[in-house]
């Protein structure tokens, strides 16, 4: 297991998952989101081959009302 | 008189590529509800609503009721960077949002002070330039300087959105004469207020300068009748564009009759 952030907290998650994976894993919603590792983009076309880390930090981000 | 009929005779305008009737930009953001956010946004006809990212939380909808009242409005989304304090994380807001709302526009939006929330012209300018290159339709929020305004258009931004004051302050323009500086000297650059705007003469003001646009948000969520308000801004704004374009007369410093004096009734000539 590796120890991860995600939105801020701390997660354990099986080690070798990739981002795809690791949404599913984590029971976040499959669409509608967008999704950084360590502050850097990550997009769809990447999620398979974009192997999550220990120690990483992940933002998985939503619309929201803005001004 | 229905705003539709004045609205025809305010000239269309093209900003990011698209062609638009309205000149309001609206915020998403603090109503007091989602029903009444959608009937304010509606009753503004406004053609651009601004929205945002923020974390979503594991095992919800997160965002998805917000997200599908906007795009049942089938207007355009101009996503923000709001609460970036660093070109690197704007940048990587901007493309997440290319992603998530499917638009190139980005309001770019980096705080360089916590009080005012006043823009950090050094980060912006950073991230315009890397966004510009990555093919980002960039709506730079600003001051009112007009060397950072010089500074934005020489990195390619063609859109500026300087304060009126700082953001939610609802104090309307700080600063005309500077607003008036930007506007003279980028003629070319569409020129929006986004910010600091309270009341729908504010904004008349702004247009009055020759702005091509305003930006609100607080102003009309925070109203007692957000809806009425919006109301209030989308005329306020025709009225401003009209003024504008009609050209206003220039001020005397003395009193002017306007009605003809030849004929006044009851005068005499004493010798």
């Amino acid at each position: 297991m590796i120890k991860i952030s995600v939105n801020g907290e701390i997660k354990e998650l099986q080690e070798g998952l990739n981002v795809s994976q690791m949404i599913e894993a984590l029971n976040y919603k499959t669409k509608g989101f967008a999704v950084a590792i360590n502050t850097t983009f990550v997009p769809i076309a990447k999620y398979e081959e974009t192997i999550i880390k220990d120690g990483d930090t992940i933002d998985i981000l939503a619309p929201v009302q803005g001004g | 008189m229905k705003s539709d009929e004045l609205r025809v005779k305010s000239d269309e305008w093209e900003i990011g590529g698209k062609t638009l009737k309205s000149r309001m930009l609206i915020g998403s953001a603090l109503y007091p509800s989602p029903a009444n956010m959608e009937e304010a946004i509606k009753e503004s006809e406004a053609e651009i609503v601004t929205v945002a990212l923020r974390r979503q939380s594991a095992g919800e909808g997160g965002g998805d009721n917000f997200w599908n009242i906007i795009k049942e409005l089938n207007i355009n989304v101009l996503p923000n960077t709001a609460g970036c304090h660093s070109a690197k994380e704007a940048i990587t807001i901007a493309q997440m949002a290319r992603e998530v709302f499917e638009t190139n526009w980005i309001k770019l939006e980096v705080i360089g002070d916590q009080y005012n929330l006043q823009p950090d012209p050094y980060e912006t300018l950073k991230a315009a330039e890397v966004l510009i290159q990555e093919g980002f339709e960039v709506f730079p929020y600003t001051t009112d300087d007009l060397v950072v305004a010089k500074r934005l258009a020489d990195v390619g931004c063609k859109i500026l959105m300087p304060w009126g004051s700082p953001i939610g302050s609802g104090q309307g323009l700080m600063n005309p004469s500077n607003l008036k500086a930007i506007r003279k000297q980028f003629p070319e650059l569409k020129l929006i207020i986004d910010a600091g705007i309270g009341k729908p003469s504010d904004a008349v003001e702004a247009m009055q300068l020759g702005y091509d646009g305003v930006l609100l948000n607080s102003a009309i969520a925070l109203a007692k009748d957000p809806v009425k308000m919006a109301q209030a801004f989308k005329y306020a704004i025709i009225a401003g564009r009209l003024g504008y374009e009609a050209g206003t007369m220039q001020k005397r410093e003395f009193a002017s009759p306007s009605t003809p004096t030849v004929g006044t009734p009851f005068w005499h000539q004493f010798a």
